[in-house]
């Protein structure tokens, strides 16, 4: 399969048609759905005769001689928590199983306005909570090299589906890593950018001051591509920056003379799988030898981002969740003759939200609740500020490095159910994710190599490594992860 | 005697309390009258626009809080809520932050209600408000009450437990099971305006109540309809007791929740200072933290009834609001609100009591309607350029031309007296005539009511209609003769020393010359001719 970039050129000179990518798309997600239990389970919904007509008309236009945009007929895949006016929007959920929304979210709108063709819905860890794509109420997604890993999570489904070939690019959401870590288990590229970039109406709320919409794609190119078209300010969010949007592929046949990159010690690495370990060595000569140079760096409160994020993230997700009331759309549980309200309220709730997202709700409500609020909620603020201020005292013109280097994840893909039983497990994965969404900062995970397969059941996993740059820098970030990206490929 | 707090029932019933001493606070709410709500892009029912849209019509994603839909603040609501707290005296807030307050609720949508908890727009205000008394007549007086802050928030929406009319016919006869939620006034922008717990009366918190509704609605901010619901006023109300040992103790805070007229403010203020010592001899509870309740108010029977809302959730969970950012207020945005502000209502009370020397209440009636006072000072200035020789009687003969002749007249058509479509230039001179006695009461009234029908320029109408009062002692002496004779009665009376017996007489004199006889000089021709 080609790349988004591939298809858009094609599409534009008229080398390709946009009608047979979406067709070969639209056939690739078919059999994945009709596999049912025994395929990737990615693909939750198609759009067969609106892609198809999407399709035709930029076909259309390019026969006009019109440009139809710089991801013209790319066909991409859309994770179930950002809405589109047409289809279903889930969110993993059964408690929104047969939500239709009647619009669409911006990044979606720009999207389609820069030519791309959406042909499906993809499995998600519902809300996107989770980090290997088992908390999804309609099944697991499963990892495209070895049906018995997980693709990583939330992003699950896109990640897996783009892993697999039957889209080029997906869109994703990364609250904490959803976005990264899934691309570092399948060997794909995912780009989470600096919060703000991307506006977040229509991306259903999970941690408000943490989500961003990001893109997953086999390549940096085919990412900076569609970040360049989605990115850019909204005011339907207050939060979306004023920064316009970029061509964030212009950087990435520059060379990297007289960039540095800074390394944190990690306390944790001794516990990190040692493949991991091995890629990070391997990207630091690669970079060296483009001229990079490579600085070691102390974040101190680095490795305390978990903590700090699983009291903000709920909390904030306790506060987004709590429209799902059964009052005006989605679930309603029945009730008997003389039940009122609160039953209504409780069954409608317990019977809509798996074991995960309620769980996250209950720690939510509990870290908000007056006595506790200081304690947790103010204290974990606190430490995101420290940790967004670490990272801007190095990562800086005048700081010591230009990005940051470091593992995506402890290891490579998890089994499925390996985890399950432990929660607090789970939540470790995310230990050098988490650190990006808290400060704000762009970060990308990049494919840097594969487990030996000695101890992965012979099947050789994707390694990522993660770049973490300065807030709306992802130009750079671009630049670098390409290089990482190539040395990696050779 | 034993500590208050420790008493038994028996002493508490025995105990000889010697005053009771009222402590009010007042929380009012006012729906600012914004076109759009306040953090979404649907019409609000505030505005005079949308008053009367069917039911679940102002809605759009951000109202009904679909998934993915995200809140923009309305910038219009932040400058009418700076702008009135500017009119109270408060201070702008440097930065402004929204919170989230969390509740359960089927009129709140999201499941938390947008408000502003540490940084509220407006804080440490001092309002300035006409004085009323039990009778709600003003003073001449005016109370100044401490605002402790203003703050900006979203409404909730209502919930219907009857079909609406509209929708009757759909189930003739049925009995509502559940409930309806009407999400029209969801998200509207509320000014939540919180005092001091300063006031020690039920007049005070009258006067407070009126003045604020008299700001919003001069500032434009409101349009002010009680009955609507577009101002609502909660007092805290609790008492402290004192016995005849010296020794005193508090009781709890009522809330009265949602009072949307003075009267209903007045009834559940008075009723609490005559409940509460009863209800601390019953229960013994005093004023401590999580003693405070609820209550509503019973129109009916006069008293307050104990209320379990959804606003009794013991923990609101307030965190800042993630999807709206800090707003910072600049000094330069403050000052252009503060310029554009219009003259304050208390403001131009002052100025017509002191000034103008008018009694307090014309002076309120006047200074409290922007459109009305408008019209007033420009009449006024017209008086004095035609012909009038004296503010103060000028501006005394425009106010009863307008609130005696124009009131009547409003009243008759049903409009208020600034819809009469007075012209002020035609109601100064008039006001100059009347004030340079050319014109009597009788005949000052019939040109208000031509005027008020849209016919102009007085002088002329007064001239071709005979109308001007007549100065010729012959003809006075004629009419004041026909008046006797049409009033022997009164006659007899008035001339036996009966003093009260000269109305009837002049009013007679004033019929016979259809208006034109100079009332005070008829008087004295009459006296003359009897006494």
């Amino acid at each position: 399969m080609s790349g988004a970039f591939e298809i858009a050129s094609g599409v534009r000179t008229g080398a390709v048609r946009a009608q047979d990518a979406a067709a070969d798309a639209l056939r690739r997600a078919r059999e994945d759905i009709d596999a049912g239990e025994d395929g990737l389970h990615a693909v939750l919904q198609m759009f067969e005769d609106r892609a198809m007509a999407s399709a035709e008309a930029i076909d259309a236009r390019v026969a006009r001689g019109e440009d139809p945009g710089p991801l013209a007929g790319v066909p991409v895949l859309v994770k179930d928590n950002i809405c589109t006016g047409f289809g279903r929007t889930t969110c993993g959920s059964r408690f929104l199983e047969r939500y239709e929304s009647p619009f669409s979210a911006t990044c979606v709108e720009r999207l389609e306005s820069a030519g791309a063709v959406v042909i499906g819905k993809t499995n998600l860890d519902e809300f996107g909570m989770g980090s290997s794509g088992e908390h999804s109420a309609f099944g697991p997604t499963r990892h495209p090299l070895d049906r018995e890993r997980v693709p990583g999570g939330s992003s699950s489904g896109s990640a897996a589906a783009v892993g697999a070939g039957i889209a080029p690019v997906a869109l994703g959401s990364d609250t904490g890593g959803s976005v990264r870590q899934p691309a570092s288990f399948c060997g794909l590229v995912g780009l989470k950018p600096t919060y703000g970039r991307v506006s977040r109406w229509g991306l259903v709320a999970f941690a408000s001051s943490l989500d961003q919409v990001g893109v997953l794609s086999a390549s940096v190119r085919d990412a900076a591509l569609t970040l360049s078209s989605i990115a850019g300010h909204d005011p339907r969010d207050s939060t979306s920056s004023a920064h316009p949007s970029e061509d964030f592929t212009r950087e990435l046949a520059q060379t990297l003379d007289g960039i540095r990159v800074g390394v944190p010690k990690l306390a944790s690495a001794s516990q990190n799988h040692p493949s991991v370990h091995d890629a990070i060595e391997r990207t630091k000569t690669a970079l060296q030898a483009r001229g990079v140079q490579i600085v070691p760096i102390e974040l101190p409160s680095l490795e305390q981002a978990v903590p700090a994020y699983y009291v903000i993230a709920p909390a904030e997700a306790s506060s987004n969740l709590a429209r799902f009331d059964g009052v005006r759309y989605g679930r309603r549980a029945a009730l008997q003759p003389g039940e009122g309200l609160d039953v209504l309220y409780k069954r409608s709730r317990t019977e809509g939200f798996g074991e995960e997202v309620r769980r996250r709700i209950m720690l939510g409500t509990h870290v908000l609740s007056s006595g506790y609020y200081d304690a947790y909620y103010e204290t974990a603020m606190r430490v995101r500020r420290v940790i967004a201020r670490e990272f801007t005292g190095v990562c800086a013109e005048n700081g010591v490095c230009d990005a940051v280097l470091m593992p995506t994840t402890p290891g490579p893909a998890f089994r499925l159910g390996e985890k399950t039983t432990d929660p607090l497990a789970l939540w470790l994965e995310d230990v050098y994710t988490t650190p990006a969404n808290l400060a704000g900062l762009p970060a990308i995970s990049v494919p840097a190599g594969f487990t030996e397969g000695t101890d992965t059941g012979g099947v050789r996993l994707p390694i990522g490594v993660q770049l973490i740059g300065r807030a709306f820098d992802e130009a750079r970030l671009c630049r670098i992860a390409h290089a990482i990206e190539v040395s990696a490929q050779s | 005697m034993t500590d208050p707090a420790a008493m038994t029932r028996a002493e508490r019933e025995a105990a000889n309390i010697v005053a009771v001493r009222l402590i009010v606070g007042m929380e009012i709410h006012v729906e600012l009258a914004t076109r759009r709500k306040v953090f979404a892009s649907a019409p609000s029912p505030a505005h005079r626009d949308f008053a009367d849209a069917a039911p679940n019509t102002l809605t759009d994603p951000v109202v009904l809080a679909l998934p993915g839909a995200l809140p923009v603040v309305n910038e219009r609501a932040i400058e009418l809520a700076a702008g009135v707290g500017l009119a109270l005296g408060c201070r702008l807030a440097e930065v402004t932050r929204f919170d989230r307050k969390s509740y359960a609720y089927p009129d709140l949508p999201k499941g938390y209600q947008i408000s502003q908890l540490g940084l509220p727009v407006c804080f440490d205000g001092l309002a300035r408000v006409p004085r009323l008394d039990a009778h709600a007549k003003p003073t001449g007086a005016v109370v100044e009450v401490p605002i402790a802050r203003a703050h900006l928030e979203e409404d909730a929406g209502k919930l219907l437990h009857e079909l609406p009319a509209e929708l009757a016919h759909l189930h003739p006869g049925a009995r509502l099971a559940g409930l309806i939620v009407d999400l029209n006034r969801a998200g509207a922008a509320l000014l939540e305006i919180v005092t001091a717990p300063t006031l020690v009366s039920a007049d005070e918190a009258v006067s407070l109540a009126r003045g604020v509704r008299a700001i919003a609605r001069a500032l434009g901010a409101s349009e002010g309809v009680l009955e609507a619901g577009h101002i609502r006023f909660e007092p805290n109300i609790n008492t402290e007791l004192t016995f005849d040992t010296g020794r005193t103790v508090r009781t709890p805070i009522v809330e009265v929740k949602n009072l949307n007229s003075f009267k209903a403010l007045r009834g559940s203020i008075e009723a609490e200072l005559r409940d509460q010592p009863d209800r601390w001899r019953e229960t013994g509870l005093a004023f401590a933290p999580g003693t405070k309740t609820t209550r509503g108010w019973d129109d009916e029977r006069a008293r307050t009834t104990p209320q379990r809302d959804k606003e009794e959730a013991d923990d609101y969970r307030y965190f800042p609001d993630p999807d709206l950012v800090p707003i910072r207020l600049t000094r330069a945005w403050g000052d252009r609100v503060r310029d554009a502000l219009p003259e304050l209502p208390c403001a131009r009370f002052e100025r017509y009591t002191r000034e103008l020397g008018l009694e307090g209440e014309p002076a309120l009636a006047l200074s409290e309607e922007p459109a009305l006072a408008a019209l007033f000072d420009e009449a006024v200035r017209i008086a004095l350029e035609t012909g009038a020789s004296r503010a103060e009687s000028a501006a005394r003969a425009v106010a009863n031309l307008l609130l005696q002749s124009g009131a009547r007249l409003a009243n008759e058509r049903g409009v208020p007296l600034d819809a009469l479509g007075l012209d002020a230039h035609d109601l100064g001179q008039l006001g100059a005539m009347r004030e340079q006695g050319e014109l009597s009461a009788q005949t000052s009234d019939q040109l208000m009511t031509r005027l008020a029908s849209g016919e102009r320029h007085p002088r002329e109408l007064a001239e071709a209609g005979g109308m001007l009062t007549v100065r010729d002692a012959g003809q006075l002496d004629e009419w004041c003769d026909a008046g006797i004779a049409a009033e022997p009665q009164a006659a007899s009376e008035f001339g036996a020393g009966n003093d009260k017996a000269v109305g009837r007489l002049i009013a007679a004199v004033m019929r016979a010359s259809a208006g034109q006889a100079d009332a005070k000089a008829a008087r004295d021709a009459v006296t003359r001719k009897l006494r």
